[in-house]
């Protein structure tokens, strides 16, 4: 028997990989993930300048603070947008010709900026461009002349820049938090709501391709009437396991593939090939973050964890999927039947999204344990401080059992439902094989 | 020998099947026949393991039908049952390897088989694109390429041509010679006629005729005499007591006689007409089949 389980195991999996549909697919996904870890190069590839640099051109026609704007300017660019110095893409250069002259010949690529006082202001600025300004740039123009004007209010009213500095530092806060298990960093629900999201979303995308390939596969089986000859010579429990067994295999290798193609992108994008080993510039500060705020360190002892309660949740779903789409006679009615099953993983997805939203509350933990839920939402919990392994553990454990009671019930459902053809009294049928003996 | 041994199936309250029993010995063709819903299917789904039985068992000589004894049985079920996405040499290849044979030796087989059966150049078609002629053959090697001693035929010529049939029936022929115990259903009685040594007719689940052939046909009485001739006396025979019916067939009268003894007295009345036919011939199949499930559902 467990040569025939082997063998429809095989031919199923084959199935699949053989297909022109899995090569297409995967040649699709390929370039899609490349190009999105690669969107700056496409981008500029289309017309798009991420480098271009904007020339800022002073025009001051009475204040004399050209020097300490043009400082303000650098510290703010280095500050808000992260550059170094030789990267910054606003160059700041005075002119000594009239806002009128230099109106007549201005490029895209430059701004010009008219600076004046008068009785009131310390400090008046024009921002002239042809176009629409970048946000960015606003904000370092914006920011670098209001402390350009305070440092000139300060000069004109002699106070001392040390007594300034001191007014308007910001309080120093020391935060301490007494429970080491609680969540020692606030910033992590930060990280919760756009890393994880990305990281979990492949497994989520796994999930529903699970469940349409084991029911479309025992549906096409019921559906052509082979599933009696089959049934003839395996027992339904055979078929049913080595359906799982297969279609496991086959998306645990499509999230391998997937990771693949994220690596090819990641070094096409950080460019290793040929300049060596260098991150750029927006990875290493996510990963800088990440490590900062102690998800990595975390991550490397929940990864086995998690990686055990996705593959135990990949089994629970494909086992309902196929118990389901036993129950089914087309495929319209699996479609219809899988809906449920779809809903709860989905849940489970904006569950561990929105987990720190709980603020650590018993019904979240709870949610952690429940099969389906719990590969979803126990390891973005962890990662928030919010459970520790030990619940892990526990979702582990209440999973495996589910398993056991999904397939010691769920097989007598199984075997009735792979031969029924009438959609007549289904539910009553298979609430009377659900209480049935054992096959 | 397949024994089916007082088999009783309930799907709630309704009796699909009802106390039935019948013996099938090695090298013997078996007829289940029965209307729609009779429960043909349901009888074949017990014999196969797929269902149990409520009451009674199945034994394949002398054993209880299981996995481990379907690997001797070969089943053609009355719809296709082939996954139409395969081409023929994966459908057989399949079904063989399912079947408890090596996929090496399958993979040989394959072409002999292919070969007999005509169907050589559709080997690497898919099943879909094929005609349901040779579908039909594409599910009967399937059933056979396991020599099975069990042979189990529902429906097996649906779809085929007379040639197609003849082929058919001769391989079924070889089975039978190697002592296989088969079994055919089909609502073409003809084919029954034709194969079939013993049968039983079901009507909802319960059996109301079962036998030799030969007996069931000698029990039934009803016989009909084939009369070809001029100005034959129709309205005399009718007359006679034990004519139930007198019908012109193709320039012939069908006269029903209730027993053979009634022969004689239909003879004395139109010996001295200018007869050129006079043939006491048994009932068909069909028209037993006709009066009983009709009796029965009375």
């Amino acid at each position: 028997m467990s040569r025939k389980f082997l063998y429809l195991t095989k031919v199923s999996l084959k199935k699949k990989t053989n297909s022109k549909w899995f090569v297409i697919t995967n040649i699709i996904l390929a370039i899609a993930i490349i190009l999105l870890l690669n969107i700056n190069s496409v981008i500029t590839f289309f017309g798009g300048d991420f480098d271009s640099k904007t020339t800022l051109i002073v025009v001051d026609n009475n204040t004399n603070s050209y020097d300490l704007l043009k400082a303000n300017i650098k510290e703010y660019s280095k500050s808000l947008s992260n550059e170094e110095e030789e990267d910054i893409k606003l160059t700041v250069k005075e002119s000594n010709k009239t806002k009128e002259e230099l109106e007549k010949e201005l490029e895209d690529d430059e701004i010009i900026l008219e600076l004046n006082n008068d009785n009131t202001e310390y400090l008046k600025a024009e921002v002239i461009s042809n176009e629409k300004i970048d946000n960015m740039t606003y904000q370092i123009l914006s920011q670098s002349l209001n402390a350009t004007k305070t440092t000139i209010g300060m000069t004109i009213n002699n106070i001392d820049p040390t007594v300034l500095s001191e007014i308007s530092n910001p309080t120093t806060i020391n935060r301490v938090v007494l429970n080491d298990n609680a969540s020692v960093d606030e910033n992590m629900s930060l990280i919760m709501g756009s890393v994880f999201p990305t990281i979990i979303l492949p497994f989520f995308m796994l999930t529903l391709f699970l469940i349409q390939m084991v029911g479309g596969e025992i549906c096409e089986e019921k559906t052509t009437r082979s599933m009696e000859i089959i049934i003839s010579n395996v027992s339904p429990k055979i078929h049913l396991l080595s359906k799982i067994l297969a279609n496991n295999i086959f998306v645990i290798l499509q999230g391998l593939l997937l990771i693949v193609y994220s690596v090819i992108g990641l070094l096409i994008s950080t460019n290793m090939f040929k300049s060596g080993m260098s991150l750029p510039s927006d990875i290493t500060s996510i990963y800088d973050s990440l490590v900062a705020s102690g998800f990595i360190d975390k991550l490397i002892y929940v990864i086995p964890l998690t990686l055990i309660l996705i593959i135990l949740s990949f089994i629970a779903y494909s086992l309902v999927a196929g118990i389901l789409a036993s129950m089914t006679v087309n495929m319209e009615d699996f479609s219809q039947l899988q809906t449920p099953l779809v809903f709860i993983s989905l849940g489970g997805y904006y569950l561990a999204i929105m987990a720190g939203m709980f603020n650590g509350s018993l019904l979240i933990r709870i949610l952690s344990y429940v099969p389906f839920l719990s590969s979803f939402v126990s390891p973005s919990l962890y990662m928030m401080g919010e459970i520790g392994i030990i619940d892990i553990i526990i979702s582990i454990i209440v999973l495996i059992a589910f398993i056991y009671l999904l397939i010691h019930f769920g097989i007598r459902v199984y075997k009735v439902g792979i031969l029924n053809y009438s959609n007549e009294k289904i539910w009553s049928k298979f609430f009377k094989a659900f209480k049935s003996k054992d096959v | 020998m397949l024994e089916v041994k007082h088999i009783t199936k309930y799907y709630g309250k309704n009796k699909a099947v009802d106390d039935l029993s019948f013996t099938v010995k090695n090298g013997e063709i078996f007829g289940l026949l029965g209307e729609n819903g009779a429960g043909k299917t349901t009888t074949f789904r017990i014999i196969m393991g797929l269902i149990d039985a409520s009451l009674g068992e199945v034994l394949l000589d002398g054993k209880k039908i299981d996995y481990n004894l379907t690997d001797k049985i070969g089943f053609v079920t009355e719809e296709r049952s082939l996954l139409t996405k395969l081409t023929v040499f994966e459908q057989l290849k399949f079904y063989g390897v399912l079947k408890g044979l090596d996929e090496r030796k399958v993979e040989k087989d394959i072409d002999k088989w292919l070969e007999k059966f005509e169907i050589t150049d559709y080997k690497n078609r898919k099943i879909k694109e094929l005609s349901k002629g040779n579908q039909q053959k594409v599910q009967f090697i399937s059933a056979i390429m396991n020599n099975p001693k069990l042979l189990i035929l529902d429906e097996p010529f649906t779809g085929l041509d007379p040639i197609n049939v003849k082929m058919m029936k001769e391989a079924i022929y070889e089975l039978q010679k190697k002592g296989a115990s088969i079994i055919f259903s089909s609502h073409q009685m003809e084919y029954i006629e034709d194969f079939c040594e013993k049968l039983v007719i079901l009507v909802k689940g319960h059996s109301i005729v079962r036998g030799s052939l030969k007996e069931i046909k000698e029990s039934f009485g009803i016989k009909n005499i084939m009369l070809r001739g001029k100005d034959l006396p129709i309205e005399k025979i009718k007359k006679i007591k034990g004519v139930i019916d007198v019908t012109k067939v193709k320039g012939e009268l069908e006269i029903k006689i209730e027993d053979k003894l009634v022969a004689s007295k239909v003879f004395d009345i139109v010996k001295d007409y200018d007869i050129t036919k006079y043939d006491v011939v048994e009932p068909t199949l069909n028209e037993i089949f006709i009066k009983k499930v009709g009796e029965y559902n009375e």
